[in-house]
């Protein structure tokens, strides 16, 4: 067990200034980026498929060289520096356990490349056989392991080292909903417990959510937004991430203001307001109230009723509009439904689909 | 149906059985004859009767024929063929695999072509190759011009020479030019999955480490089955050693036995003499294929289970 402690230690923060990725001369994979993770931190990144997360690990660990700028860890430049001299650790997607050695060898074999007695190798990757709970599959060959024991021996080969930054990349999409919710869990526990700086790579939202301290969305190489999931969640830097995080997604409602009045796409007035020009509107599906007296008319098309709550889609001026309802709320019974869209909750964006952070002034006719 | 199925498979079996009396009734005569003594085989010609002799055969074959020298160059020749092949086609697999290198596809290709240009095709300008290895080197001079620069300050051109022909190490190289080793890894590389290198380097382990300790025991069965493989082609090479060895000494086995046949003099060959070398030489891979069938059959379905 004291065979892990020391990591929270040496937790290390990690700085990009500029960083540049392209694969060849045509496309660029990641334009200049700079961010900061503090030491201990758990980040998340998240992005549609193909938007450069894993690039962007495989930089941070050494596995892809940067085209341009730098990556300081704990406050050294790193960026041409072999992987081991970094100081970190890797779980891959498809664990990349070597097939023809035992878990014990598997989770020792750093440490017999850098050369560490036996004894001393045998005592620490028992302690960490045994904090992950693999003590007694030690022997066994990773053939004869279940998915989820597969991704624990990945994870134990990352921290026996003890490193002070531990990368994950999409390290629990091979296993079932079960297991992957069960490691969800033993992840957090585990970072609780070690303090490493941790990145994981993920295009699950729900495991963004649930795991991160922040979640930096990724959108074609480009940050999106780089917050902590709550405001994330409440104050979505663009359309991209507002319609990324969330299931059902946001609804977004084109509306323009003649500086009087923001009038919906069919000329209905929405709100009064000053604001001149063409926007959009969000709002979560779980932000929209039935109301007998709301002011906003829709026809329901279809429901779906999912246990936990209740999708309703119903058309609204060309759009479909998603509303979700929580468990034992009240059934609408005809299909002209009257809604509410509660101030607080609605979001407004440009037409480029960037965030109107002014608090935007709106009133509500009565 | 199933008395159809019936008549299929006795027939399957009937042509099976035909097969086998053709493949075995050769090396059974072969083994008859080589049991026989000359004198027999002179007044009876060949007999499908084992007879008593095939110990003083295989004693004659021993002092008074070259075959043992010749055996040990075959030896020399199927070993070195296969342990070199092993060695390059692993290396150059594991470059064309595992690295990111500008026109692998083009460079894989080339290799492959060598697939559908066996030696035996290019025997003529191999045998000219191997006769001075410095020749395309002399070519490269003429070509580039260097020659008559080199000429006019010194008088006289560079012409480097040096021969391979009639040694060990010529008859071995140009067998080792082949590209099915290459091949073979290639495709049983790339069943493997692809972090495994990247999760290696995380380990610490450079490129050499990670052929040693993970790359290798890996491809065991893989390398087993090419080695018998080249071995036994290189034991059984026929046309490239005739060419390149031109003494008694050096010669193959294989070329040695087609040697025992005597030059048109009228006289009846020693069959016996002949059936006994072939019994001897071919015991050497009939051994290998037996010690080593089983890495045979998995080596070659290229999954490790
Ligand atoms: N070795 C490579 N050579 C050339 N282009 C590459 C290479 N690796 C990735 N790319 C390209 O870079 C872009 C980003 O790839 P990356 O693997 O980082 O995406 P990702 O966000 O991890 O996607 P996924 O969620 O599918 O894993 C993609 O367009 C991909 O085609
Ligand atoms: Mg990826």
């Amino acid at each position: 067990m004291n065979a892990i402690d020391p990591i929270h230690a040496e937790a290390q923060g990690i700085r990009l200034s500029g960083v540049t990725k392209s694969y060849d001369a045509k496309a660029v994979t990641i334009p200049p980026m700079d961010i900061e993770m503090r030491a201990g931190e758990f980040t998340v990144i998240l992005g549609p498929s193909g938007c450069g997360k894993s690039t962007l690990l495989q930089m941070i660990a050494g596995l892809e060289r940067v085209t341009g700028g730098t990556i300081s860890i704990g406050g050294r430049e790193v960026q041409d520096l072999e992987p081991k001299e970094r100081g970190l650790a890797m779980v891959f997607q498809n664990y990349a356990l070597y097939p023809h050695m035992t878990v014990a060898q598997n989770i020792g074999y750093s440490l017999r490349v850098a050369g560490i007695q036996r004894a001393e190798r045998d005592a620490r990757v028992k302690a960490v056989a045994r904090m992950l709970g693999l003590a007694d599959f030690l022997h066994r060959k990773p053939g004869q392991l279940s998915g989820g024991q597969r991704q624990r021996v990945a994870i134990g080969r990352a921290i026996i080292r003890e490193p002070g930054v531990l990368l994950f990349d999409e390290p629990l999409s091979n296993l079932d909903a079960q297991l992957r919710q069960d490691m969800r869990l033993e992840l957090a526990e585990l970072h609780h417990r070690i303090g490493a700086t941790s990145i994981f790579v993920t295009h699950d939202q729900v495991e963004a959510m649930t795991l991160a301290d922040r979640i930096l969305i990724l959108n074609k190489g480009r940050v999106e937004q780089f917050d902590t999931p709550k405001t994330i969640y409440s104050r979505p830097a663009s359309i991209f991430v507002a319609k990324f995080i969330g299931a059902p997604p946001m609804n977004i409602l084109p509306v323009s203001g003649d500086g009087r009045a923001l009038r919906f796409g069919n000329g209905k007035v929405f709100a009064a307001s000053p604001l001149k020009g063409e926007f959009l509107l969000g709002i979560r599906p779980e932000s929209i109230v039935l109301d007998r007296h709301g002011p906003i008319r829709a026809q329901l098309r279809h429901r779906e009723d999912l246990g936990s709550h209740m999708i309703l889609t119903a058309a609204f001026d060309l759009v479909d509009l998603r509303i979700a309802l929580p468990f034992g709320s009240a059934e609408p019974q005809q299909s002209d439904l009257h809604l509410h869209f509660p101030r607080e909750c609605l979001h407004l964006f440009d037409v480029e689909g960037r965030r109107i952070e002014a608090d935007f002034h709106l009133e509500y006719a009565n | 149906m199933i008395e159809n199925a019936r008549s299929i498979n006795i027939a399957a079996s009937v042509i099976l059985a035909i097969g086998i009396v053709y493949i075995l009734g050769p090396l059974y005569l072969a083994l008859t004859t080589a049991s026989h003594s000359y004198q027999e085989t002179l007044q009876n010609g060949l007999t499908w009767l084992p007879g008593d002799d095939l110990a003083d055969n295989i004693r004659r074959l021993w002092v008074e024929t070259r075959i043992p020298q010749q055996m040990a160059n075959s030896l020399i020749v199927a070993l070195g063929n296969a342990a070199l092949t092993c060695v390059l086609s692993f290396l150059t697999a594991y470059a064309l695999v595992w690295f990111r290198i500008r026109w692998a596809s083009v460079v894989f290709a080339l290799i492959l072509a060598t697939i559908m240009l066996p030696l035996d095709i290019r025997v003529i300008t191999t045998y000219q190759v191997a006769a001075n290895i410095l020749s395309p080197v002399n070519a490269l001079l003429d070509l580039t011009g260097l020659n008559s620069l080199i000429s006019r300050f010194f008088g006289a051109p560079v012409q480097l020479e040096l021969s391979i022909l009639d040694t060990h190490i010529g008859l071995i190289v140009p067998l080792v030019a082949h590209g099915t080793g290459t091949f073979l890894f290639r495709q049983f590389f790339l069943t493997l999955p692809r972090d495994l290198f990247k999760a290696a380097r995380m380990d610490g382990a450079g490129p050499l480490r990670f052929i040693w300790d993970i790359l290798l025991p890996l491809s065991r069965t893989s390398v087993a089955a090419l080695f018998v493989l080249t071995f036994l082609s290189g034991w059984t090479q026929y046309l490239w050693p005739l060419v390149g060895a031109s003494t008694p000494e050096m010669q193959t086995a294989v070329v040695g036995l087609a040697r025992l046949m005597p030059d048109n003099d009228g006289r009846m060959p020693d069959f016996p003499l002949m059936m006994a070398g072939a019994v001897i030489v071919s015991l050497i891979p009939l051994l290998m294929i037996a010690l080593l069938q089983r890495f045979l059959v998995r080596g070659l379905v290229l999954t490790e289970k």
